[in-house]
């Protein structure tokens, strides 16, 4: 195909389903998964804990918990129920997959600090991904079975994600970082043609909270002390 | 394909009937010609006439695994036969269309109620076989009625071969697609110079490029022409829906807005037949209700593309 040609296509020609699939989507997983659903509010919650308790391995834990996050959202929604309709979503759930082995890595191989958190600001923020995003698959598609929870739905799973990029350091941030950006700019661009406005949100969100994920960070002249 | 002509008709017409008792006014008689039949179009070169309103499934019929979603499509599929249609197209490029298309056909049984169309949808030149028995498959057919080269992709080699398999009688009808007013000028090369039985071109009341050319030709070689995109993707809908009907279309059997956009279609002379998809069932009886009833002519069709330019 010609240039032109390609420029004569749009975002439109590249999502082939329609908004009410998709947003059942949430619906049929949450129903095939009910009631291990328990497992995601715990690992929600448990994160947080983990992260602020003394010592590494509390720590490494639940990097550890958010890794199970990324393969499980990856593989269960993106390559289960949304790669047949959709063929990138597929090839975004095995990239989630890897992000799951990569975060594994850095908690194996030295790649999770142990400096000191803002504990307040992050569990705030970790708060808000947490109980606030699920909440706008709901408001877009006026199920409650359509709850979009963390460690099953992706968006919420990214997001809450960008947060740990407080906790990751040098090189293995770096490698953590591209499918942030990558899986928000695609969901964004989805988002805005099924003229899903509410879920435009959480990709927003993510590509924020990657900033505050720096924010947060300890600065090595904090680490030092 | 012996037999299946009749046994066919027959389910068309039992199904209108019974639908004529139940809902008078779907077929309203305004112009004087046979309320119960259904426009046909010859197919060019061939002693065979298809619905002048056939079934896209592209977005509409990719449901995946929904359970729920395939049984509602299956109600828009039910409808659309027993309203008289028999065309379906799909592609493989169109997700899990295909294997929903398939278990609605099972759910109905209906098999030999459809005219099924699909594309060769791959850079990979050698493949066209292959290709179209895994759509056989997920459709679950034994062979299609028409393969059509999806937007010119690997064109030919693929036509090549399919042209071999018309031969063959594996498939009875072969042609290619393209949409958005994409290639004109290749297609057209095409057209003059392949044995094609169909060509598959977006136009509708706003998208007129494809009459200065491409249907004149069509006309000229012989060629049947499917006609996609009539709504524009259903912006001719978002754009026009709140705005009044003109009080004289219901002299062109016109009632609503579906019926004004494709019968401004089917009634340009080359147009065989025009694919709109919908994933509801009343919208698949608006788009049927195009089937029926008087066509306007070429000054009314004229006033039609007039009156929506002037909103």
């Amino acid at each position: 195909m010609s240039g032109a040609d390609w420029l004569s296509y749009s975002l439109q020609d590249f999502v082939m389903f329609g908004p009410q699939v998709f947003l059942r989507l949430f619906v049929r997983i949450n129903q095939d998964l009910w009631p291990w659903q328990v497992l995601a509010v715990v690992a929600a919650i448990g994160i947080p804990v983990l992260l602020f308790r003394q010592g590494r391995n509390a720590r490494c834990l639940a990097v550890g918990l958010m890794a199970v996050a990324w393969a499980v959202s990856g593989y269960g929604f993106l390559v289960g129920y949304f790669g047949p309709i959709n063929w990138p979503a597929a090839w975004f759930g095995w990239a989630f997959v890897a992000q799951g082995v990569l975060l594994a890595a850095a908690m194996l191989f030295g790649g999770v600090h142990g400096g000191a958190l803002s504990f307040g600001r992050f569990v705030a923020l970790w708060l808000i991904v947490a109980c606030g995003l699920p909440w706008l698959v709901l408001a877009e598609s006026g199920q409650w079975q359509a709850l979009a929870l963390f460690g099953i739905a992706p968006g919420t799973t990214a997001a809450a994600g960008a947060l740990i990029v407080a906790v990751i350091t040098g090189p293995w941030r770096w490698l953590y970082l591209p499918l942030l950006v990558l899986w928000s700019l695609f969901s964004a661009a989805m988002f805005w043609v099924l003229q899903t406005s509410w879920l435009l949100v959480t990709p927003v969100a993510t590509l924020l909270l990657v900033g505050a994920g720096f924010w947060l960070s300890p600065r090595p002249a904090r680490s030092l002390d | 394909m012996a037999g299946w002509f009749s046994r066919r008709q027959f389910l068309i017409n039992a199904g209108l009937a019974g639908l004529a008792l139940k809902s008078p006014s779907l077929f309203a008689n305004t112009s004087g010609t046979p309320s119960l039949s259904p426009i046909m179009r010859q197919i060019p070169g061939a002693n065979e006439s298809i619905p002048a309103i056939g079934m896209g499934t592209w977005i509409t019929f990719n449901v995946g695994g929904d359970e729920q979603l395939v049984a509602q499509r299956t109600r828009v599929l039910k409808t659309f036969f027993d309203l008289g249609g028999t065309v379906v197209d799909g592609s493989p490029m169109y997700g899990t269309a295909a294997d929903v298309i398939g278990e609605a056909l099972d759910s109905l049984g209906a098999h030999d109620r459809i005219f099924a169309a699909t594309k060769i949808w791959t850079g990979d030149e050698s493949e066209t076989r292959q290709e179209a028995a895994r759509s056989g498959r997920r459709w679950g057919l034994d062979q299609f009625d028409l393969l059509q080269v999806h937007n010119l992709l690997g064109w030919q080699g693929h036509l090549e071969t399919l042209k071999q398999m018309k031969a063959n009688g594996d498939v009875r009808y072969i042609g290619i697609t393209t949409s958005h007013g994409r290639r004109h000028r290749e297609f057209a090369q095409i057209m003059e110079r392949e044995p094609l039985d169909f060509v598959q071109l977006t136009y509708n009341v706003l998208d007129r490029e494809v009459e200065n050319r491409l249907l004149p030709l069509a006309r000229e070689r012989r060629i049947g022409v499917i006609v996609n995109r009539p709504f524009q993707g259903g912006s001719l809908f978002r754009r026009f829906q709140s705005e009044p009907l003109p009080d004289w279309v219901g002299e062109v059997g016109v009632s609503n807005w579906a019926e004004f956009f494709l019968k401004f279609i089917i009634s340009h002379p080359a147009v065989t037949c025009a694919i709109p998809a919908t994933s509801k069932v009343e919208h698949m009886k608006e788009n049927m209700g195009a089937l029926y009833g008087a066509l306007p002519d070429a000054d009314q069709r004229q006033r039609m593309a007039d009156y929506v330019r002037s909103l």
